[in-house]
C-alpha cells in the first residue's frame, strides 16, 4: 500500500527500502489486529468483520475480471450463490469441510469457465448482458430445484461450531475460519496480478492489439480471468454459509452483483487494498445508514456512493494520494483568496508539482 | 509459388508472396511480393494509404490476407494466430505507442518477456522459487535493454511522465525483450525530434548487430530510410511499385510521381 506510492522520488533505492520496511510493519500490525480483534469484540462486531472477509473475496474475484482485465461482469452473485448452495448441500450430506470448500472452488470455476468460453468472444454490452443473465436465470433455478436447494424457503445449515477444547465462541471460531480463507485468497491473488499473468491481464484491458503482438491471447486471458473470478465467487459462497448459516435464492439476486460492482469501484478498481476497502464499504455503509435512519437506508447509501465517486473517482484507495496533494497545496505560503484572474490560473499549475514532490519525503 | 520449402536456415527471414488483402470491395493490398534477407534492414515506403501498415498487420498476424503466403523464418504463418507469432520470433512496434501509462516503464517493458517466461496461473499465484528466479532474470534483462537505449534512468517512473519520443524507446525495448529474430517497426520516427531520430538510427543499428535481427521498417522519414536500410520496397495503392536501394527509390520517376502526383512530377522533370 505505502510501497506502491512512495518510490517516485530521486532518492530511489533508499526510499524504496524504507517503503519496504513500512510495508512489512504495516502487514505485521494488520496481522496482529486480525488475530486479536475477535477476542475483544462483541459477537455482533465479529459477524460484521466476518462479513467483510466474505464479500472481500467476492469483490476480489470481480476485481480480477473487471478491474484488472477490464471485462464487465454482472454475474458475480450467481457464483457466490452457487458456492453457498454447494456448501449447504455438502454439509447437510455430511461431507468433510475441506472437501466441501474444494468443491465450492472447483465447481463454480468450471461453470464460470464454460460460460466464459462462449462469452469471452463478446465484449462491452454484449458481455454485460450474458453475465447479467446468470443471476437472472439462477434465482428461478434455485427455487425450482428444491430437493437440492430447499426452494424459496432456503436452507438453514447449522455447522462450524467451535471445538470445545479451543475455548472460543462460535462467532470467534467462524471469524478465524473465514479470515484465514480470505487471507490465503488475497495472498494468492496478489501474487498472480504482480507477475506474468497480471501483466497479461493488464494489457488485455489496455490494448488487445499490443497483447497479441506480445504473445498474449486476449481470449484465453479473459477466460482465465473469468474462471478465477468464478472460483473466488464460489469460495466466498462457502464463507457466506459459514457465517450466515443460511442460504436462499436471495443470496444470488442480481442486485447483489450490482452492489458488488459498486463496492469494487468505490474501493478501487485494479487494486488489492481497494478490494478490502470496497468490502468494508459494502458491509458497513448499509449498517451505518440504517443507524442514521432505518427507513432511508438505500437513499443514504446511494448518497454516500455518489459522494465517494465524485470526490475520489479512482476509489477509496486513492484517498492518501488525494490527501497528500491537498496537504501539499495547503502547506504552501497562504495564497490570497481566490481571484480567478488569468494570471493566477497560469501560475498555479507551475507551482503545484514541486510542492507535491518535496512533501513526499515528510 | 505454391511449393513451400522448409529449411532450418533460410536466406530470407521474411518472405511475402503474392499477398492480397480485401475488405469487402476495397482492395488494400494487391499481389505484393518481396523478401527480407536475413540480418538486413528493409524499408517499406509509400504515400499515405499505400497499404504499408496493412501489410505489417498481415505479417504480424493482426490481419489475415485474402490470398497469398507469408513465411517467417521459413514457416508459413498466414493461418497462424497473431499471439503465436511472438513464439516464432516476430516482434513489432506500433505507429502510436501503446503503453500502460499508469504502470512503470520497467513494468511495460516486462510484458515483452511474456512469450518466453514459463509458468501458468498456479505457478505465479504460489510464487514458486523457480518462477521468482525467472522473473528476476527477465527484470534484469529488461533493465539492461533500458540502459542500452538510454532509458535506464526512467525504469521506475510511471510511463505517463515520459514524452512521446521516449515512449517509442520503451516500446522498442518491450519488443526486444521478446527475443525476436524479425523486428517490425511501424513509423518509429513519427513525432520524434531531429536529435531523437539520430539516436534512433544509432539504436536500431546497434541492436540489429547485437541481436542478429532482421528489421523491416515502415517510415516516411526519408533521412532515416536512407541512413538505415539496405533495400526499400515502395508501395502505392496496395501494389509494389519498385524495389531497390533508398537512393534508387528517391530518384525513380514512378516513386516521385506516386508521392507528388503526376503533374508535379512532370513539373519537376521539366
Amino acid at each position: 500500500m505505502a510501497t506502491t506510492t512512495a518510490p517516485r522520488s530521486t532518492t530511489g533505492t533508499a526510499s524504496s527500502a524504507t517503503a519496504r520496511w513500512k510495508g512489512i510493519a504495516a502487514v505485521g500490525v494488520l496481522a496482529v489486529a486480525l488475530v486479536v480483534a475477535p477476542l475483544v469484540s462483541s459477537p455482533y462486531i465479529n459477524y460484521q468483520l466476518s462479513s467483510i472477509a466474505v464479500f472481500a473475496v467476492a469483490i476480489l474475484g470481480l476485481n480480477i475480471v473487471m478491474g484488472y482485465t477490464g471485462q464487465v461482469s454482472l454475474g458475480q452473485s450467481a457464483f457466490l450463490g452457487l458456492g453457498a448452495y454447494i456448501a449447504a448441500y455438502g454439509i447437510l450430506h455430511g461431507w468433510p469441510g475441506p472437501l466441501t470448500l474444494l468443491l465450492c472452488a472447483v465447481v463454480p470455476a468450471v461453470v464460470g469457465m464454460l460460460v466464459a468460453l462462449a462469452a469471452a468472444r463478446l465484449r462491452g454490452l454484449a458481455l454485460a448482458m450474458i453475465t447479467l443473465a446468470l443471476p437472472i436465470v439462477g434465482v428461478p433455478l434455485a427455487r425450482r430445484f428444491d430437493e437440492f436447494t430447499g426452494g424459496s424457503q432456503g436452507q438453514v445449515v447449522s455447522w462450524l461450531r467451535a471445538p470445545e477444547s479451543i475455548g472460543l465462541a462460535n462467532d470467534q471460531w467462524r471469524y478465524y475460519v473465514v479470515v484465514l480463507i480470505a487471507v490465503v485468497a488475497f495472498v494468492l491473488a496478489r501474487n498472480l496480478v504482480r507477475g506474468r499473468i497480471g501483466r497479461s491481464f493488464a494489457i488485455v484491458k489496455e490494448n488487445e492489439a499490443v497483447a497479441l503482438s506480445m504473445g498474449v491471447s486476449p481470449y484465453r486471458t479473459k477466460v482465465l480471468a473469468f474462471t478465477i473470478a468464478s472460483l473466488l465467487g464460489g469460495v466466498s459462497g462457502f464463507m457466506y454459509l459459514a457465517i450466515v448459516q443460511y442460504t436462499s435464492p436471495e443470496t444470488l439476486v442480481f442486485a447483489t452483483s450490482i452492489n458488488l460492482v459498486a463496492a469494487m469501484v468505490i474501493g478501487g478498481s485494479a487494486s488489492i487494498v481497494g478490494t478490502v476497502l470496497g468490502a468494508v464499504y459494502y458491509v458497513l455503509v448499509p449498517v451505518l445508514a440504517g443507524q442514521v435512519n432505518s427507513s432511508r437506508t438505500a437513499l443514504i447509501s446511494g448518497a454516500v456512493l455518489l459522494a465517494v465517486l465524485f470526490l475520489l473517482p479512482a476509489g477509496l484507495v486513492s484517498l492518501p494520494r488525494r490527501l497528500a496533494r491537498l496537504r501539499s497545496s495547503r502547506g504552501r505560503p497562504p495564497q490570497p483568496p481566490a481571484h480567478p484572474t488569468t494570471s493566477d490560473e497560469a501560475a498555479q499549475p507551475a507551482s503545484a508539482p514541486p510542492a507535491a514532490t518535496t512533501d513526499q519525503h515528510s | 509459388m505454391t511449393t513451400t520449402t522448409r529449411t532450418d536456415e533460410p536466406d530470407a527471414a521474411l518472405e511475402v508472396r503474392d499477398v492480397s488483402l480485401r475488405f469487402g470491395g476495397i482492395t488494400v493490398l494487391d499481389g505484393v511480393s518481396f523478401e527480407a534477407p536475413r540480418g538486413g534492414i528493409l524499408g517499406l515506403v509509400g504515400p499515405n494509404g499505400a497499404g504499408k501498415t496493412s501489410l505489417f498487420n498481415c505479417i504480424s498476424g493482426h490481419y489475415q490476407p485474402t490470398s497469398g503466403s507469408i513465411l517467417v523464418g521459413g514457416t508459413e504463418t498466414v493461418r497462424t494466430r497473431a499471439w503465436r507469432m511472438a513464439q516464432l520470433g516476430l516482434a513489432r512496434t506500433f505507429q502510436h505507442p501503446a503503453l500502460r501509462l499508469d504502470a512503470t516503464v520497467l513494468e511495460n517493458v516486462m510484458l515483452g518477456a511474456h512469450s518466453w517466461l514459463p509458468g501458468g496461473p498456479v505457478a505465479w499465484s504460489l510464487r514458486l522459487p523457480s518462477t521468482r528466479r525467472q522473473e528476476r532474470e527477465a527484470r534484469q534483462t529488461a533493465l539492461e535493454l533500458l540502459e542500452r537505449t538510454g532509458l535506464g534512468w526512467a525504469a521506475g517512473m510511471p510511463a505517463d511522465e515520459l514524452s512521446h519520443g521516449l515512449h517509442k524507446g520503451v516500446e522498442l525495448c518491450r519488443a526486444l525483450l521478446s527475443r525476436p529474430r524479425l523486428l517490425l517497426l511501424d513509423e518509429p520516427a513519427a513525432g520524434l525530434s531531429h536529435g531523437e531520430v539520430e539516436q534512433l538510427i544509432g539504436t536500431v543499428r546497434e541492436v540489429r548487430r547485437e541481436f542478429e535481427l532482421t528489421v523491416v521498417i515502415v517510415e516516411h522519414h526519408m533521412g532515416l530510410i536512407s541512413a538505415l536500410t539496405d533495400r526499400v520496397v515502395v508501395l502505392d495503392h496496395g501494389a509494389k511499385l519498385m524495389e531497390g536501394t533508398a537512393a534508387e527509390a528517391q530518384s525513380d520517376s514512378r516513386v516521385v510521381e506516386a508521392y507528388l502526383g503526376k503533374e508535379a512530377a512532370a513539373d519537376e522533370s521539366a
